[in-house]
């Protein structure tokens, strides 16, 4: 087997068991951890698979900024999650087998479906995909994607800060 | 290419799946929408997987997987600055974080 074989393996193996431990975990704060060791190993995946761009962002919006942005939902939440840490562990263990069998039937469902599509060859000569030809994609076929993508962002940042600024007339 | 397309695609549904399992077992928001981001994620490596497939080969099509994946991943910034704000105001406001007490809409 190969190198790129290896590699895919070993992180595949720590994207999985980080995010069952990210499920599994009593602590809130180390589930937030967990997720951005998820978000590393699939950004490593991302560069195996060609995609340098996406990896770069996967690190700098996944990895970063939602992380933290996570973590500062937890400390301004006032960390009322450990307290009932207990409460809560009891009943994942009681209901979790239910809810397993739902996600492990979806997972083997998408699997199967992959494993019996006639999926054509993909052949030719494959070379990296430069940031140049998706920046000039992105300005010229999908201006328009990009333009409204823009205004979302801006239609959540002011949602975002009407939600949670304190009313400083009052 | 020696891996073959399976593998990744694979990894996606599962990650797909504990992401859902995840979201339905836990109670407290914060954790749910953690979940959410980890489904997404999920989506974005099988979209990466068959743009690296079937859309690289050809110079017209290369870049499409990438910008797709970039508009989810904006979507996804998006959905997660919203919830947590909202998350935030409900704590602030009624002083609930677990999903199942908030009750505010039921009649």
């Amino acid at each position: 087997m190969s190198g790129q074989f290896w590699t895919f393996i070993i992180l595949a193996v720590v994207t999985l068991v980080s995010t069952y431990r990210m499920v599994t975990a009593s602590l809130i704060t180390h589930a937030a951890l967990f997720m951005a060791l998820s978000f590393t190993a699939v950004a490593g995946i991302f560069l195996l698979l060609q995609a340098e761009f996406i990896a770069a962002i996967q690190v700098l919006v996944y990895a970063g900024a939602i992380t933290t942005m996570v973590i500062f939902a937890i400390m301004l939440s006032g960390l009322r999650d450990i307290k009932q840490q207990q409460r809560e562990r009891i009943t994942l263990w009681r209901s979790s087998p239910a809810v397993l069998v739902v996600g492990a039937v979806f997972a083997a469902f998408m699997l199967y479906l992959y494993s019996t599509a006639n999926l054509p060859a993909g052949g030719g000569e494959r070379s990296v995909v430069a940031v140049k030809a998706i920046g000039a994609d992105l300005f010229t076929t999908y201006v328009i994607p990009f333009e409204i993508a823009s205004i979302l962002l801006l239609i959540a940042m002011i949602g975002a800060i009407i939600l949670t600024a304190k009313e400083a007339e009052s | 290419m020696e891996l073959p397309i399976y593998y990744p695609l694979g990894l996606g549904a599962l990650l797909f799946g504990l992401g859902l399992w995840g979201a339905l077992t836990r109670k407290n928001a914060v954790r749910i929408l953690m979940f959410v981001e980890i489904m997404l994620n999920g989506v974005n490596l099988n979209l990466i997987t068959f743009g690296r497939y079937y859309w690289q080969a050809n110079p017209e099509t290369a870049a499409r997987a990438p910008i797709l994946t970039l508009f989810v991943m904006t979507v996804a910034a998006a959905e997660a600055s919203v919830g947590l704000a909202i998350i935030l105001s409900m704590v602030r406001n009624r002083d609930v974080i677990e999903v199942d007490k908030a009750t505010m809409l039921k009649g």
